[in-house]
């Protein structure tokens, strides 16, 4: 097995032309939306935006995770998410869109003498706004790029020694980094989504979308493990046990979102202040609360009841099936908070209930972004081996696969 | 003065040799056995063919009661018992309920989690006879034994000697009552 390459299978490099494909002509009919819909298209645009770009993100979170807690998971997940946190460039390409429309998805861009957004002063404006977009795109990409070439240099290393050693580098890096990670996810976060409900504002709204990216992150690498895990050469590799250790996770990340949110919510609920309650208010009348309602059963309480069960866990393909789900309850969730926010002209209508909607392009743009994303990750998961192979910890890591 | 075998206890020197033994004993159809090691065995389960422990579900059961009684609790003491408004909310304010209900979950899940393991162990067990044969000392240090008990229904004290010696053990003891 010391020779042994790891090399992707073929069909990854089918998948990444056929993703090319379908994101090349999802995002033409996009662009047509874009003259006709402008603003729904550009909304739509965000929502596959935010939803894909928290698998990448949040592989840039995992990979850093991993690297501080050790573990066999670990090793098996660790080129997958390698993976996803290459797509970083991509991600900062894809942007451009929300960039250039941000007057017409955010009010805040379009009321600059509003009290509300004239009190965030410098902060909430254009160019600031835009300024951070590129400053979290360089950071992350640094942290990225950082990790990735270590773990090349790992993967050339000559010795047992020097194999270590990279590890040891990329370990060290990894505890500071993850708390500016955490930090930038949380200003990221509330530039991005937060401020399309510019008189509102959640303290918990940082760790929602650490706790919710981690989780979307952690269910696409176990539908790409599933996938992998029966075709060479990962079948020499993948176990039962490493499916049960991801599974498990995905339990505690599942429960994780559910507090944060019930947090945000009990908090909000308690206090029952004018300037907060509103966004409960509008996401719990109507097809909105319908919507609520499944996410508290499908995004918490059934994949939380099914992930209990050991049995479960230890199957790849039911996990991966589980995992899939939830990947699109995380869309959902991602559309439950950006659906309801204020148009362009709404905000100072001050309403309190909005009619359920739902238009074309907040089909089409997630299909859009996810085909080029998608594209983009399987590009670069075959380029490198599936296997951190001359990790210190592989043997170890993929000892008992099988049995347990 | 002869006394009563509680069963027999067979000593090998690694992992390997006692698992390999403990399969044979399994695949021979005794059913009353148990086996001590110094440190877990993750074969070992599956070796003696060992029933998956009921345990998850006491615990799950235990949540369960838990919930319903932090809920059940808090039901009667605001909404029933002495309804008074607090904060402007509702006497039934479903969220502010939650903590308190989860807690008690987590409680209870705990509780039946802990006791349901030692009631499921045996445990407290202030005498058990293996201890009468003086080398058992050795199960905690380097040491592992795997026991027939003379309950077992294919038990038989010669044939089972023998086949116990045949397993290449470094010793068999009788183990007295």
């Amino acid at each position: 097995m010391a020779n042994d390459t790891f090399k992707a299978p073929e069909s990854i490099s089918r998948l990444s032309n056929l993703f090319l494909g379908v994101g090349g002509i999802f995002t033409l009919i996009w662009a047509v939306g874009c003259y006709t819909d402008t603003e729904n298209a550009l909304r739509g645009w965000l929502l596959g935006y935010i939803f894909w770009a928290g698998i990448g993100f949040g592989g840039l979170g995992i990979l850093l995770l991993q690297y501080l807690t050790g573990g066999a998971w670990g090793v098996v997940i660790r080129r997958v998410v390698e993976a996803c946190s290459r797509t970083i460039p991509l991600l900062a390409l894809l942007f451009i869109p929300i960039g250039v429309g941000v007057k017409y998805i955010y009010e805040w861009a379009n009321l600059p003498d509003d009290k509300f957004v004239a009190a965030r002063g410098i902060y909430l404006e254009i160019p600031w706004w835009g300024g951070r977009a590129v400053l979290y795109f360089l950071l992350f990409g640094l942290m990225a790029y950082l990790l990735n070439k270590w773990s090349r240099q790992q993967d050339n290393a000559a010795s047992y020694e020097e194999a270590a050693m990279h590890l040891g580098t990329a370990t060290r890096f990894s505890g500071p980094t993850m708390v500016i990670f955490v930090l930038l996810v949380t200003f990221l976060s509330v530039d991005w989504t937060m401020t399309l409900e510019p008189h509102w504002f959640s303290t918990m709204w940082g760790f929602l979308f650490v706790a919710g990216w981690g989780l979307s992150c952690f269910c696409f690498s176990v539908a790409i493990l599933a996938y992998l895990h029966d075709k060479a050469p990962l079948d020499r590799v993948l176990g039962k046990r490493h499916f049960h250790d991801i599974g498990k996770l995905m339990l505690a990340l599942v429960m994780v979102w559910a507090y944060f949110n019930f947090s945000q919510y009990l908090i909000i609920y308690s206090g029952n202040l004018t300037e907060e309650t509103p966004y409960y208010l509008v996401r719990s009348k109507g097809g909105w609360g319908v919507m609520g309602l499944l996410l508290i059963i499908f995004h918490f309480a059934f994949p939380f009841l099914i992930l209990l069960m050991q049995d479960f866990k230890r199957k790849a393909k039911w996990l991966a099936a589980l995992a899939i789900f939830i990947l699109f309850m995380r869309l959902v969730d991602m559309y439950y908070i950006i659906g309801p926010s204020p148009r362009i002209g709404e905000l100072k209508l001050h309403k309190l209930e909005v009619a359920f909607s739902v238009t074309p392009w907040d089909f089409v743009a997630p299909i859009a972004v996810g085909g080029l994303w998608l594209w983009w990750f399987f590009r670069e998961l075959s380029k490198r081996p599936l296997v951190p192979h001359k990790d210190p910890f592989f043997e170890n890591a993929i000892k008992h696969g099988k049995g347990h | 003065m002869e006394n009563k075998i509680y069963g027999l206890l067979a000593e090998f020197d690694t992992t390997t040799e006692i698992v390999v033994a403990a399969e044979k004993v399994r695949d021979a159809g005794f059913t009353e056995t148990d086996a001590f090691s110094p440190f877990p065995i993750h074969e070992m389960d599956e070796a003696l063919g060992i029933k998956r422990s009921i345990l998850p579900y006491v615990v799950f059961a235990g949540g369960i009661a838990g919930l319903i009684l932090g809920l059940g609790l808090q039901y009667y003491t605001h909404v029933i018992d002495y309804p008074i408004i607090v904060g402007g909310r509702p006497h039934f304010s479903l969220p502010a309920f939650v903590p308190p209900a989860y807690e008690m979950t987590i409680l209870l899940a705990g509780f039946a989690a802990v006791f349901g393991m030692l009631f499921m162990n045996g445990l407290p067990k202030p005498y058990h006879p293996v201890f009468n044969v003086p080398r058992f000392n050795l199960a905690t240090r380097e040491k592992f034994f795997l026991l027939i008990k003379a309950d077992d229904p294919k038990y038989d004290y010669e044939e089972t000697k023998a086949f116990l010696e045949s397993l290449d053990p470094q010793e068999v003891f009788d183990v007295d009552e």
